[in-house]
């Protein structure tokens, strides 16, 4: 067995966890949630001008680091708190081939929730029109990328702490929401942020604005290579929590 | 981040069951009184499971404090209250926990920090928690795949059948009873068949003619050469079961080796043997006349005789009946029990 072969076996296993019934059907219901204020917008004609703040407000600040969230906690917190961690923690394998793949499956699942949602809500909203569309696409590329960097965030956070819903939550609602909107220095350490710079590179000039631009890519990436390498780290130093 | 090494070759298994401290290297070992001098450094250190000054502590709170020993081939029990310590010390030898001192080895390496030391270990956790959505044959192939087993598939088979499952196999985990699922968590942590167990409760939730036949497989592979660690609150299984036992009371090695041996060096606690004979009041007068015995008791038609050494009673019986001119029918000590030692051995401290 090659270590490609035990990351697609953890990734397997991994995904089959992720899509418990319950767990997809609240997902899909949050992801179906831009569809359906879409539809809402859509029934009272087409809102061009509000597409690139109703994608951002809606898919990029709300529904997609909520559905991050659950994926990458879930992915491997949940393993740890329950005890299923031990099964594959006692295994001859480094580390990273542990993280890797639940940060790719829990990132894949939400990218398979979110850049549809995406491409719907903007539809809905905005209409087919050559502007309108490229600013869509532009913020589904955005939104690919982002699901990935939020999740790797989740799944390091959960190999950290036992608390790594809470935080994680934190991190969404206090750093990226409030604070970033009150220093834009902490914009740096926004992922948020990351996927606007994105989008405004991909989107017809002028439609989307960001203070990290093009850099967005560069820093999405970074964001994803490091913060899985410190899940990593971490996860090799992990201590059971005591039952005695 | 680099990829474990290749497994070094096997080493010829060690002799069996638990050595402990300073303690001399033919001790069946003593009971950890408090002339028993501090533990040092491992007696054994080409032995699969090492101990050198082992502690653990959260905070404030010591759960294992200065444990030494080694283990060899063989079955050793690990007893001990609830909050004693037996899970930390069996999460720490699983890797799991890091010792806040001292080291802990298997098969000559670091336990903590060392994925390639899994290669050795078959671990069963004491909590239930299994990936309830596999089968249970997915969930030994799993186990298989991620030992990096050249064949998988025959690995598992090869486990299943081996704790007795195969009517089961494709039924998902979360459907199994308790005593399923500690068989199918055994199956999974013999699969690449480790010469190092470690097994924390692992009778816990079987039936009795599963825990028999768990038993046997485990005195097997006991006599193929494994080291075999086991935790376990129930006396009579260590009593029936273990070649040796390890005692942890308040997070310190209370005694380690032979129970029997370790209720014979409890000189401070006299011994009771049950006699039946032609004439136990007869004997029992003769009996107190002998310096080692000072206590002799006929009750429901039994002589009980309370003794300081067990050894000097041993010699003494034979001549003692014969100069009193009864035969003796029946010579049993009635203490020497595990229950007994732990008892000892835990309400003295």
């Amino acid at each position: 067995m090659s270590l490609a072969d035990i990351m697609l076996t953890i990734g397997a296993v991994t995904g089959r966890s992720l899509l418990g019934r319950r767990r997809t059907i609240l997902m899909v219901l949050l992801a179906g949630a831009p569809v359906l204020l879409g539809l809402l917008v859509r029934l009272g004609g087409s809102r061009p001008n509000a597409l690139p703040s109703a994608l951002d407000g809606l898919v990029v600040s709300s529904v997609l680091p909520l559905v991050a969230l659950v994926f990458g906690t879930a992915a491997l917190g949940s393993e740890l708190d329950d005890g299923t961690a031990v099964h594959i923690l006692t295994k001859p394998i480094p580390r990273w081939a542990i993280v890797v793949p639940k940060v790719a499956v829990a990132g894949g699942l939400t990218a398979l929730l979110m850049v549809p949602s995406t491409i719907l809500a903007g539809v809905l909203i905005g209409g087919l029109g050559g502007t309108q569309l490229a600013l869509t696409i532009a913020f589904a590329i955005a939104v690919l990328f982002g699901s990935f960097v939020y999740v790797a965030i989740f799944v390091a956070l959960s190999a950290a702490t036992s608390r790594g819903l809470v935080i994680g939550l934190a991190y969404s609602l206090l750093w990226e929401g409030l604070l970033s909107g009150a220093l834009k220095g902490t914009q740096l350490f926004s992922v948020r942020e990351y996927i606007r710079g994105i989008a405004s590179v991909l989107a017809p000039h002028g439609t989307v604005t960001s203070i990290v631009g093009g850099n967005g890519f560069v820093f999405a990436v970074v964001a994803i290579v490091v913060v899985t390498a410190l899940a990593s780290w971490r996860l090799a130093s992990y201590e059971i929590r005591a039952s005695e | 981040m680099t990829e474990p090494e290749p497994e070094p070759e096997p080493t010829p298994p060690p002799p069996p069951g638990p050595t402990s401290g300073p303690a001399p290297s033919n001790a069946a070992l003593s009971p950890a009184t408090p002339s028993f001098a501090p533990p040092s450094a491992a007696l054994e250190p080409g032995q699969p499971i090492v101990l050198e000054r082992v502690s653990r502590w959260y905070g404030n709170v010591v759960a294992v404090n200065d444990i030494s020993f080694s283990l060899g081939s063989g079955i050793t029990g690990l007893l001990g209250p609830n909050g004693a310590g037996k899970s930390t010390l069996l999460h720490m030898l699983a890797g799991l926990l890091r010792p806040s001192s001292g080291r802990v080895l298997i098969a000559g390496r670091p336990a903590w920090h060392e994925p390639s030391t899994y290669r050795r270990i078959g671990l069963v956790p004491e909590r239930e928690a299994v990936h309830a959505f596999l089968t249970g044959r997915e969930f030994v192939d799993l186990a298989a795949r991620l030992q990096r087993l050249p064949d998988p598939a025959k690995a598992t088979e090869r486990a299943i059948a081996t704790v007795d499952l195969e009517s089961v196999a494709d039924r998902a985990v979360g459907t199994y009873s308790k005593g399923m699922r500690q068989r199918v968590k055994i199956a999974a942590a013999l699969v690449h068949e480790p010469p190092i167990l470690l097994l924390d409760e692992p009778f816990n939730g079987m039936d009795p003619r599963q825990r028999l036949h768990m038993m046997d497989l485990l005195r097997s592979m006991a006599a193929a050469g494994r080291t075999i660690l086991f935790s376990s609150h129930i006396l009579e299984e260590v009593e029936r079961l273990a070649d040796g036992i390890l005692v942890i009371y308040a997070g310190r090695l209370a005694a380690a080796g032979d129970y029997r041996e370790i209720r014979r060096l409890m000189t401070d606690r006299p011994h009771t043997f049950r006699v039946r004979s032609s004439d136990d009041r007869r004997l029992a007068s003769w009996f107190l006349a002998e310096p080692a015995v000072f206590g002799a008791e006929l009750r429901d038609n039994r002589l009980a005789v309370q003794v300081s050494e067990f050894s000097g009673f041993t010699r003494i019986v034979a001549r003692v009946a014969r100069d009193a001119g009864v035969r003796l029918f029946e010579v049993a000590p009635t203490d020497d029990s595990l229950e007994s030692v732990f008892e000892y051995l835990v309400t003295r401290r």
